[in-house]
């Protein structure tokens, strides 16, 4: 998952060339890589290749603020998503 | 969310005001009064004004407009040499002046407009044509919501109030900016969350979605409104906060290279919700109002040609109506668009607080 997370960011949202390659720890807040649109493109990137619709309540800086807690944050999403579909079986 | 200087409160009892020997002068006492007299017009006149019959609470509120005009030398010198500098082959031998007085005017009435917003707002409803709404209507059937392109334009704050009291689920993308301008006080912000906020969030879907560095939700906020199938408004003439700067692009704007964000572009086309050019403008007899909805504006093309149609559309309306446009009170805002040089205006108050005037818009 870091990987393709990476790979889209460092294509797709990434306009300052120094910052390649992407260290997955990297704030992508404080170098300026995600905006609000830039993070919305990021939000429907994951919610195409992951399935996974982020909440409105999600949307805080922590969880966005790196390569590594975007995907922390995307398995523990998916970790709930699994839950309730056990649950509801 | 903020409509230019012209607007802006200041402490009337803060030290501020007092002149520099800490006595109180002559040009404190008349700011002392310009405040009291503008805190009394949005606390106790404008509301009960506003209960009268349309034609005289307009007509009152121009005479107040007439009044601050008189008074206000230094804005009223702001605004005309902002007019001459920007439309100055257009206007005519004493245009300037009769649009700077209508600038003042219509700032008074968009007080009255705010307080006729009270109950389901029909008060205000009945004085506004609402033309285009069939665009509306055909972009929400759309199922991916709609966004209306506007400007800081007319009363177009209360406008979009009265058009989700009229049915439309409405959220505004803007910041109010007495929550953001370090220099005024929590008094001064509770006074316009009250006379103010409070009357038109009334009418709105969702709090407004308020853009601000750090704040990266944003756009998520405004595409999860879309996603409902709801309305959202934002202000294309906005000036660039400078953290933004590096995502702004550069468009004709009034004859000008101005800076302006592309948002809005770049928002529709992330969610496929249509973008449609809105404007409310004043009738020649003050109390009643246009809003005029356009259809979708073709999304064809790079983003900086999609919005420079937005902007196009901005800039036929400014030349058309005016004395509508907030930002000829604010020479420093129409310099951070660029359309200015950088170097204030002598006289212009850009730094010294401001007399309350009329209705803070959003930015």
């Amino acid at each position: 998952m870091e990987a393709i997370i990476n790979d889209y960011i460092s294509k797709e949202l990434v306009q300052d060339p120094p910052l390649l390659p992407l260290a997955d720890d990297t704030s992508l807040l404080e170098t300026g890589v995600l905006d609000s649109l830039s993070l919305l493109k990021l939000m429907l990137f994951v919610q195409e290749r992951f399935g996974i619709v982020v909440d409105d309540v999600d949307l805080v800086p922590e969880h966005f603020d790196s390569v590594d807690a975007i995907c922390r944050y995307l398995r523990s999403r998916a970790g709930q998503s699994a839950g309730q579909a056990g649950g509801r079986e | 969310m903020s409509k230019p200087s012209a607007t802006q409160v200041a402490d009337p009892w803060g030290p501020q005001q007092l002149g520099g020997s800490g006595r109180l002068q002559v040009a404190d006492l008349r700011r002392l009064a310009s405040n009291a007299e503008g805190l009394c017009y949005w606390l106790v006149v404008a509301p009960l004004v506003a209960l009268l019959p349309a034609s005289l609470a307009y007509r009152i509120a121009c005479w107040r407009g007439d009044w601050v005009y008189r008074r206000w030398s230094e804005k009223r010198s702001e605004i005309a040499f902002n007019l001459r500098e920007l439309l100055g082959d257009e206007l005519g031998p004493g245009e300037t002046e009769r649009l700077t007085r209508d600038y003042f005017r219509f700032t008074s009435c968009e007080v009255i407009d705010v307080m006729r917003l009270r109950g389901r707002a029909e008060s205000l409803g009945k004085l506004v044509e609402i033309r285009g709404r069939e665009h509306l209507d055909a972009a929400l059937a759309g199922g991916k919501g709609a966004i209306l392109c506007s400007a800081h334009f007319g009363s177009h704050i209360s406008v979009s109030s009265l058009l989700h009291a009229g049915g439309y689920p409405l959220t505004t993308i803007g910041r109010w900016y007495w929550k953001y301008e370090a220099v005024l006080t929590a008094a001064e912000r509770k006074f316009w969350d009250f006379v103010y906020a409070r009357r038109v969030l009334r009418h709105r879907q969702r709090p407004n979605i308020e853009p601000w560095p750090g704040r990266v939700q944003v756009a998520a906020q405004a595409a999860a409104a879309l996603r409902a199938n709801e309305v959202v408004t934002i202000c294309s003439d906005t000036e660039p906060l400078e953290s933004d700067r590096p995502r702004a692009v550069e468009v004709p704007f009034l004859g000008r290279p101005a800076v302006l964000m592309p948002g809005v572009v770049t928002l529709a086309r992330l969610t496929g919700a249509p973008v449609l050019m809105a404007f409310t403008h004043r009738a020649a007899d003050y109390r009643h109002q246009v809003l005029e909805i356009s259809p979708p504006v073709l999304m064809q093309g790079e983003t900086a040609t999609v919005f420079g149609r937005c902007v196009a559309a901005i800039e036929t309306e400014i030349r058309t109506r005016p004395a509508n446009w907030s930002y000829w009170a604010s020479s420093d805002d129409l310099a951070t668009m660029g359309l200015l040089p950088s170097v204030p205006l002598a006289g212009a108050s850009a730094v010294s607080p401001e007399p309350v005037i009329g209705v803070p818009a959003a930015r």
